[in-house]
């Protein structure tokens, strides 16, 4: 006979499964509104987000009751409290979606920047980090957590020329102080996109390592990217 | 600096008639620390837990074969004598089973059967042990009353007390608390605690999370075999084995 708890960790797996993939496709729908200004879909992601908000107040209830009530040992333990932390990244990277809509919805009202190659590929490494922190979790792969781990090191270069690129666009390439004027706030917009596309990529990284300590219950948090598995 | 060795067996097998309960145990528990025995029933671990104060000699066709060492001497030796090894391992059970006397009587029976009869050693050692149990000051006041008046926590308490009045070496707990209220059973387990830093414990429990919150050592078995041993945080967070795993997270037995 199956013991009810056993079900009762089914279902908290699934219902993060289910915030993953509402948070996925969050990110996704941010990006492409960034890329193709599209405010519309932009609002879809900010009006997603309740959602995904109220998934994370369901999963933190679930893991305190089954805590509580069920005194969970070993995986099982390590399971409940990863999830809780998990639940946590998803909603941060959903709150990133969110900003980068929110920051999309004023790039639409002007004239787009010229294209940033490193903003480009920034936005791919991002999404497939969060991609990968999922289908780690989902396969319990700690192989995939250490993947994740050397792509942000990608990330974080990205997110630099970005910065680079448009500072140096700001000083040099603005005489007007009208035409400064807009492309400062175009820019520091774009890096704060920058920024929070970087933050997903830092959160995803999280995942990878929440999903390596239900695994296996190794912390690999804070260790050199060189570390394997 | 690490604790030295208080107990060690060495390839012990245990049989009742033929039929083998332990096999192969080879085992160090430390002085001083607490250590819990878990697995199913009928796993062997309270036949162990009885074999350190050799217990099961008095089951009729019962046999033992490797060695058990207590401060490097073994207990299945020669010229061991058996009543002053049990002195030294006291032992508690499951069912609190104090004797029909008096509270202070209960605790003054192991004191004047070992030849001590001098009424002020014998109710100044009575104090002391009741204290050591943490009952003394729900008892202080009726200490010439029936032990059977006391609550069943009272009296498991007391039932330690009286174990504890031969100032023994190492305490044998066999489900101390199981037939207690939770009440009753944290207290027993706080008393466990305040008792490491004099005693060395052993504790037969089938509730994990007692064994996960009193000891600092868990050996698992099962099937008359040790599975596994650790130190408690690693064998509750991560046991090595899968049979570990699967018998802690509530998998099979």
């Amino acid at each position: 006979m199956e013991r009810h708890f056993f079900k009762e960790l089914e279902n908290l797996k699934m219902t993060i499964l289910n915030m993953a993939a509402l948070t996925q496709r969050a990110l996704e729908n941010a990006t492409r509104a960034y890329l193709e200004r599209d405010e519309q879909l932009g609002q879809t992601v900010i009006d997603g987000d309740k959602k995904i908000n109220a998934l994370e107040i369901a999963v933190d209830q679930y893991t305190l009751k089954l805590l509580a009530l069920e005194q969970p040992m070993a995986k099982d333990l390590r399971m409940i409290l990863g999830t809780a932390k998990i639940s946590n990244e998803l909603e941060r990277i959903a709150d990133q979606a969110v900003n980068i809509s929110e920051r999309t919805q004023f790039l639409c009202k002007y004239p787009p920047l010229e294209n940033i190659p490193a903003m480009d590929q920034l936005i791919d490494v991002s999404l497939s980090m969060v991609k990968k922190a999922v289908s780690c979790f989902v396969n319990e792969d700690v192989k995939t957590a250490y993947e994740i781990r050397k792509m942000d090191d990608m990330a974080d270069e990205h997110t630099l020329t970005v910065l680079q690129t448009l500072v140096e666009y700001m000083v040099k390439n603005t005489p007007a102080t009208e035409r400064r004027r807009l492309n400062t706030r175009r820019s520091v917009q774009t890096i704060i996109i920058s920024r929070c596309l970087e933050r997903t990529c830092d959160l995803s990284t999280n995942i990878g390592e929440h999903v390596a300590f239900i695994t296996e219950g190794v912390n690999i948090k804070h260790q050199g990217i060189d570390a394997e598995p | 600096m690490e604790k030295p060795n208080k107990i060690v067996t060495k390839d012990l097998d245990f049989f009742y008639g033929d039929f083998k309960a332990l096999e192969d145990i080879s085992v160090a528990f430390k002085k001083n620390q607490i250590s819990a025995l878990i697995g199913p029933s009928g796993c062997g671990k309270s036949t162990f837990l009885r074999c350190l104060n050799r217990m099961n000699d008095l089951i009729p066709g019962s046999s033992v074969k490797g060695e058990i060492y207590i401060d490097g001497k073994d207990i299945y030796g020669q010229n061991i004598d058996v009543v002053h090894l049990r002195r030294r391992v006291g032992m508690v059970f499951q069912k609190p089973n104090p004797f029909p006397k008096t509270i202070f009587d209960n605790v003054a029976y192991g004191l004047r059967v070992n030849g001590i009869k001098e009424r002020k050693i014998v109710a100044e050692c009575v104090e002391k042990s009741l204290k050591q149990a943490v009952l003394w000051d729900e008892v202080k006041d009726r200490l010439h009353s029936s032990a059977l008046g006391l609550s069943g926590g009272q009296q498991q308490r007391l039932c330690i007390a009286r174990a504890l009045s031969v100032e023994p070496e190492v305490i044998l707990m066999d489900e101390p608390a199981s037939a207690l209220d939770p009440i009753a059973t944290q207290k027993i387990e706080e008393l466990i605690h305040e008792l490491k830093r004099e005693f060395t414990i052993i504790i037969v429990t089938h509730n994990m999370q007692q064994a996960a919150r009193v000891s600092d050592i868990t050996a698992f078995f099962y099937m008359g075999r040790l599975i596994e041993t650790g130190d408690t945080e690693t064998m509750f967070t991560r046991p090595q084995l899968k049979q570990t795993e699967d018998y802690i997270t509530g998998r099979f037995g």
